[in-house]
C-alpha cells in the first residue's frame, strides 16, 4: 500500500465558506444537475418569451405585428411609439395621470405609514392585536368589495374622475400596506438605539427622526416602490373611478381594444411603457422584495 | 406578534412624569399613529358601513345617490341565485387551479434555483420580471399571444395540432386565464420559497447527508418541515391576491365565453357597473370580504404563534 492511496480523492470536508449554500456533502449526481438545468431553461422560456415578444412587437410595423406566421426577424420601426405621442390619441396625459396618482398615493402612504408603523411597532397599548388585524384585513380586502361603496361615496363627494379620487382609492390598499410593512421594518431596529438617543438628550421625535428613520432607509425605499408598483399597475379602481380627466396608462392600453379592431403594435408599445419602469424599480429593491411582498412575515434572500 | 412591543424602562421614563402623574391617554406612539389611522378609518370603516347599508337597500344613482331600504331582498337573491352559485363554484376552481399550480411550480423552480450556485441572482432577477407587469397588460398580452390568426402561442399550438380559438371556447379560455395568472405569480412563490430555503441551516442538511439520506428523503423530512411556515405564508399571500385581482379576466374574456370565466369579482363588477344594481353588488362584496378576513385572521395567527424566519 503506497502512501498516495491514503490521500483522499476529495478535499477534506470543512465548513462551507460563507455564502455557499451547498455543502460538498450534498453534491448531486449528473442526472439531477441536468434535470435542474432543463427545468430552469424551460421555465425561463415560459417566463421571458411573452415579455420579449411584447418588446419585439412594439417595434414591428402594421403588417409584421399581425402576420399569420410570427415574424422573428423584421425591420424595426419606431412608428408605434411615434404614433402614441403624436396622432389623435396622445399618450402624454395618461402618463401624467398615472405618475400623479401613483406617485402621490405612494408618497402619502410612506409618510403616514412610517409614522403609524413606528407607533404600531413600539406601542404597548391594549388592543394592539386588534389594531394590527384591522390594518392587515384592510389591505387584504378584495378590490371589488371596496370599489362599490367608494363609488357611492365618491359620487357624493364629487371625486369621480379626479386625481385626488384616484389617490384616495389607491390609499385604501397602499396605506395599510405601508403601515404594516414599515412597522415590520421598525420592529427590526433594536429599541436600545432609541434609549441611548434619549439618554443623550433627544426627544422622542428627535430619536425617531435622526436615529431610527435613517436606519430604515431600505425599508422606506422598498415600501415606496411597492406602493408605487401596486398603484401604477391598478386597473380595477381606475376603470370605475377615472374619466377623461384622470385615465391612467392601463386604461389607455385597454381602450385600444375596440369593436373595429386592435392596433396591436401600439398596444404592445403602451405595454412596454407601462411595464419597463416598474420592472426597473422592482429590481432595484430586489434584496428587500421578499420582506416587502410577504408583508414582513419572511425575511431573507 | 411580530411587532412585539419591545418595552424598555427608558422609553417609558421619557414621558414627562412630573407634568402628568397618570399615564397620558395617548402617548408618543399614539400621536404617531393618529394621522395614518384616521385616514385609514375614513378609507376602510366608512366604506365598510356603507357596504353593509347598501346590501340592505336599493341604491338609486339618478338625481343624487339615495338608498331605499328593502330589507333582506338582496340577500335572499344572493342565496337563491343559481348563476351566482355557479360563479362561486367557478371561483373555487379558478382559485384552486391558479394557487395550486403556482405553489407547485414555484416550489419546484425554487428548489432548482437553489441548486444553481453561479448566476443565481441574474436568473432570479429575470424570473421575477412578470410580477411587475400590470395584470391588465398581462391580459392584453395574453390576448395578443393567443389570437387565433396571428398569436404566437396559437401558432405554436397549431403546429402541434390544436387549431381552435383559444379564448373562444369555454374550457380553453378558462385554461388560458389560469395560465396567464400562473405566468404572472409563480415567480412570487419561487422568491418566497427561496428565502425559506436559504434559512434552512446547513448543519442540519449536512447531518442528513452524513447519515446517508437520499435527496428526496432530505427534502421530505428536513427541508419541507423547515420551510413549511414560509410556504404557508406564500400560500396566504397568494390566496389574498388571487381574489383581489381579476383584471386579467376582465380584459381578456370579460367573463365569457358562455360565462365560463365569470368568477365572483367579475360578476360583482358586472352587477355594479353594467347593470348598476349596487345593492346586490354590495351583498356579493360582503361575502367576498368575509373570505379575505378569514385569510387575514389565519395570517395574523400564524405570525402570532410562530416567529417564522425573523
Amino acid at each position: 500500500m503506497s502512501a498516495t492511496e491514503a490521500v483522499p480523492r476529495h478535499p477534506p470536508v470543512s465548513a462551507a465558506p460563507r455564502g455557499t449554500p451547498q455543502s460538498p456533502l450534498e453534491e448531486t449526481g449528473r442526472g439531477t444537475r441536468w434535470a435542474v438545468w432543463v427545468i430552469l431553461a424551460l421555465f425561463m422560456l415560459w417566463t421571458l418569451v411573452p415579455l420579449v415578444w411584447m418588446l419585439m412587437s412594439s417595434f414591428k410595423n402594421r403588417t409584421d405585428v399581425t402576420a399569420a406566421t410570427p415574424q422573428a426577424l423584421f425591420q424595426p420601426t419606431l412608428d408605434n411609439y411615434r404614433g402614441l405621442f403624436s396622432g389623435p390619441n396622445n399618450l402624454t396625459p395618461y402618463i401624467w395621470h398615472s405618475v400623479l396618482a401613483a406617485g402621490i398615493s405612494a408618497v402619502l402612504a410612506v409618510c403616514l405609514g412610517s409614522l403609524a408603523g413606528y407607533g404600531l411597532a413600539r406601542t404597548a397599548m391594549r388592543g394592539k392585536r386588534h389594531l394590527a388585524f384591522w390594518i392587515i384585513s384592510t389591505r387584504m380586502a378584495p378590490i371589488a368589495a371596496v370599489v362599490v361603496p367608494l363609488f357611492i361615496i365618491f359620487r357624493g363627494l364629487n371625486l369621480i374622475d379626479t386625481i385626488p379620487g384616484l389617490v384616495l382609492a389607491y390609499l385604501t390598499f397602499n396605506l395599510p400596506f405601508a403601515i404594516w410593512l414599515m412597522s415590520a421594518f421598525f420592529a427590526e431596529v433594536p429599541p436600545s438605539l432609541e434609549e441611548s438617543a434619549l439618554v443623550a438628550g433627544c426627544t422622542r421625535w428627535q430619536a425617531f427622526w435622526t436615529v431610527i428613520l435613517p436606519l430604515t432607509k431600505a425599508g422606506l425605499v422598498t415600501t415606496f416602490i411597492l406602493c408605487l408598483v401596486f398603484a401604477w399597475n391598478d386597473y380595477a379602481f381606475a376603470v370605475v373611478f377615472s374619466g377623461p380627466n384622470s385615465q391612467t396608462l392601463p386604461i389607455a392600453a385597454s381602450q385600444l381594444v375596440t369593436q373595429t379592431g386592435v392596433d396591436w403594435g401600439q398596444l404592445t408599445a403602451i405595454g412596454t411603457i407601462v411595464v419597463v419602469p416598474m420592472m426597473l424599480a422592482g429590481l432595484a429593491v430586489r434584496r428587500w422584495l421578499v420582506t416587502g411582498l410577504t408583508l414582513g412575515a419572511v425575511t431573507g434572500e | 406578534m411580530t411587532h412585539a412591543a419591545d418595552h424598555s424602562p427608558v422609553l417609558e421614563r421619557a414621558r414627562p412624569e412630573t407634568a402628568k402623574p397618570r399615564e397620558p391617554r395617548i402617548g408618543f406612539e399614539g400621536a404617531m399613529m393618529t394621522p395614518g389611522l384616521i385616514l385609514l378609518a375614513a378609507l376602510s370603516i366608512v366604506p365598510f358601513l356603507a357596504l353593509i347599508a347598501m346590501s340592505f337597500s336599493h341604491v338609486r344613482l339618478l338625481g343624487g345617490v339615495s338608498l331605499d331600504l328593502v330589507g333582506l331582498r338582496n340577500w335572499a337573491r344572493f342565496f337563491t341565485d343559481a348563476d351566482m352559485w355557479m360563479s362561486w363554484l367557478r371561483t373555487i376552481v379558478y382559485f384552486v387551479l391558479t394557487v395550486g399550480l403556482e405553489m407547485v411550480l414555484g416550489v419546484a423552480v425554487a428548489l432548482c434555483l437553489y441548486r444553481v450556485l453561479r448566476g443565481r441572482n441574474l436568473l432570479l432577477g429575470l424570473l421575477l420580471l412578470p410580477m411587475f407587469v400590470a395584470p391588465s397588460i398581462v391580459g392584453l398580452l395574453g390576448r395578443y399571444l393567443t389570437d387565433s390568426t396571428f398569436g404566437l402561442y396559437a401558432w405554436v399550438l397549431r403546429s402541434v395540432g390544436y387549431s381552435g380559438d383559444i379564448l373562444g371556447s369555454p374550457i380553453s379560455a378558462f385554461a388560458a386565464v389560469v395560465f396567464m395568472d400562473v405566468w404572472e405569480w409563480t415567480p412570487l412563490i419561487a422568491l418566497i420559497t427561496l428565502a425559506g430555503l436559504s434559512s434552512v441551516p446547513q448543519s442540519v442538511r449536512e447531518a442528513a447527508a452524513v447519515d446517508g439520506a437520499p435527496g428526496w428523503m432530505t427534502l421530505r423530512y428536513i427541508v419541507f418541515p423547515a420551510i413549511s411556515n414560509v410556504l404557508l405564508v406564500a400560500l396566504l399571500i397568494r390566496s389574498m391576491d388571487a381574489i383581489r385581482y381579476f383584471d386579467i379576466i376582465w380584459v381578456t374574456t370579460n367573463g365569457g365565453p358562455a360565462d365560463a370565466t365569470k368568477i365572483v369579482p367579475v360578476r360583482l363588477y358586472e352587477t355594479a357597473f353594467r347593470f348598476f344594481d349596487l345593492g346586490y353588488a354590495a351583498a356579493i362584496g360582503l361575502a367576498m370580504l368575509a373570505f379575505s378576513i378569514f385569510i387575514a385572521r389565519t395570517f395574523v395567527r400564524l405570525l402570532d404563534v410562530r416567529g417564522l424566519t425573523r
